[in-house]
């Protein structure tokens, strides 16, 4: 018998973080420019959720509203933190030199190893939504990394592409866990492996509804799985968006 | 203080900066050796400011090398 959770939409923490005031120097950009944050686990001032889930602390569905709204440049150890770009532009810049604009289905991880610093920008009207996801790392004071990937949604209609992990043309991190992602446009059934019963998956609904082992995700629904041997996602007829991370518990 | 207790490591959920028993924190004031608990509660994290009761502890292991760099600064 697996273990499981769900979680709705709006039972994830939120939070609205203003570019003025006491968030000023967090928070760039124009007095109007603010970023919406959903989080699926404790972080911050939200602190009424779950702790994390495996080696995931931080799974946030964020929102860069107006021009140069962005997390100025602040320091990070330690942490994977990966960015899955939804819609919008983002321009990341870190302290290893990167700097990219990075639009729908690109994607970046980040490791901060020993140290290092980021800024996470939106220079456009048009909002930027990503998804942002830190991992802990398997070993402290790593070397710091940045790598970037791109997922070709048309390429990868109806089947699941694994954009961070250990396979040909994912994206590399240090950590035993795993990310995908699966839009469909059909009806399907696509059942998903973890590496062993000692690994969960949390199935995340970009867009669209899907059924996954039972229970019906809708827009920004999701739900963790483990003790299990595989996870079974059920699409419809419509268009459908999901994320799917796996990690060992 | 019970020295049979293994050292052990904590990190901000905050940014990640990570606090080890063994190593302390010289140049913030917390001498090597200094237990968790004996930090005081009101204690933030020196990169990000997040409260101390937001740390969590963790056994994960060093990368090759490490912690020599923070060591010798």
């Amino acid at each position: 018998m697996s273990d499981t959770f769900v979680l709705r939409a709006d039972e994830r923490g939120y939070n609205k973080i203003l570019s003025t005031g006491p968030t000023a120097s967090y928070v760039g950009g124009h007095p109007d420019a603010f970023i919406t944050r959903f989080s699926s686990f404790n972080f911050g001032e939200y602190q009424d959720g779950r702790p994390g889930f495996g080696r995931v602390r931080v799974f946030g569905d964020e929102a860069f509203y107006h021009p140069g709204c962005s997390y100025n440049m602040h320091p990070h150890h330690n942490f994977i933190i990966c960015a899955f770009v939804l819609e919008g532009k983002l321009t990341h810049i870190n302290t290893l030199g990167g700097l990219n604009d990075l639009g729908p289905g690109d994607y970046y991880a980040f490791s901060a190893g020993s140290g290092g610093l980021h800024e996470e920008l939106n220079r456009y009207a048009e909002p930027m939504r990503a998804i942002y996801l830190w991992l802990l790392p398997e070993h402290l004071l790593l070397p710091p990394s940045y790598v970037s990937g791109h997922f070709d949604a048309a390429a990868g209609m109806n089947q699941i592409t694994t954009l961070i992990g250990e396979e040909p043309g994912a994206v590399p991190v240090s950590q035993d866990a795993r990310v995908s992602r699966l839009v469909s446009d059909e009806p399907g059934v696509f059942r998903y492996r973890p590496r062993s019963r000692r690994h969960g998956v949390y199935v995340f609904a970009i867009d669209g509804t899907l059924n996954c082992d039972g229970t019906t995700l809708k827009r920004r629904d999701s739900k963790g799985i483990w003790n299990t041997d595989e996870v079974v996602c059920e699409m419809g007829r419509g268009d459908a968006d999901v994320l799917i991370v796996e990690t060992v518990m | 203080m019970n020295d049979e207790e293994a050292l052990k490591r904590w990190i901000c959920l905050g940014c990640g900066f990570s606090y080890d028993e063994a190593l302390g924190l010289p140049e913030h004031g917390i001498r090597a050796g200094t237990r968790w608990r004996d930090v005081p509660q009101d204690w933030v994290c020196p990169d990000c400011g997040t409260p101390k009761f937001r740390f969590e502890m963790v056994e994960i292991p060093y990368a090759d090398g490490q912690p020599a760099l923070r060591a010798a600064a």
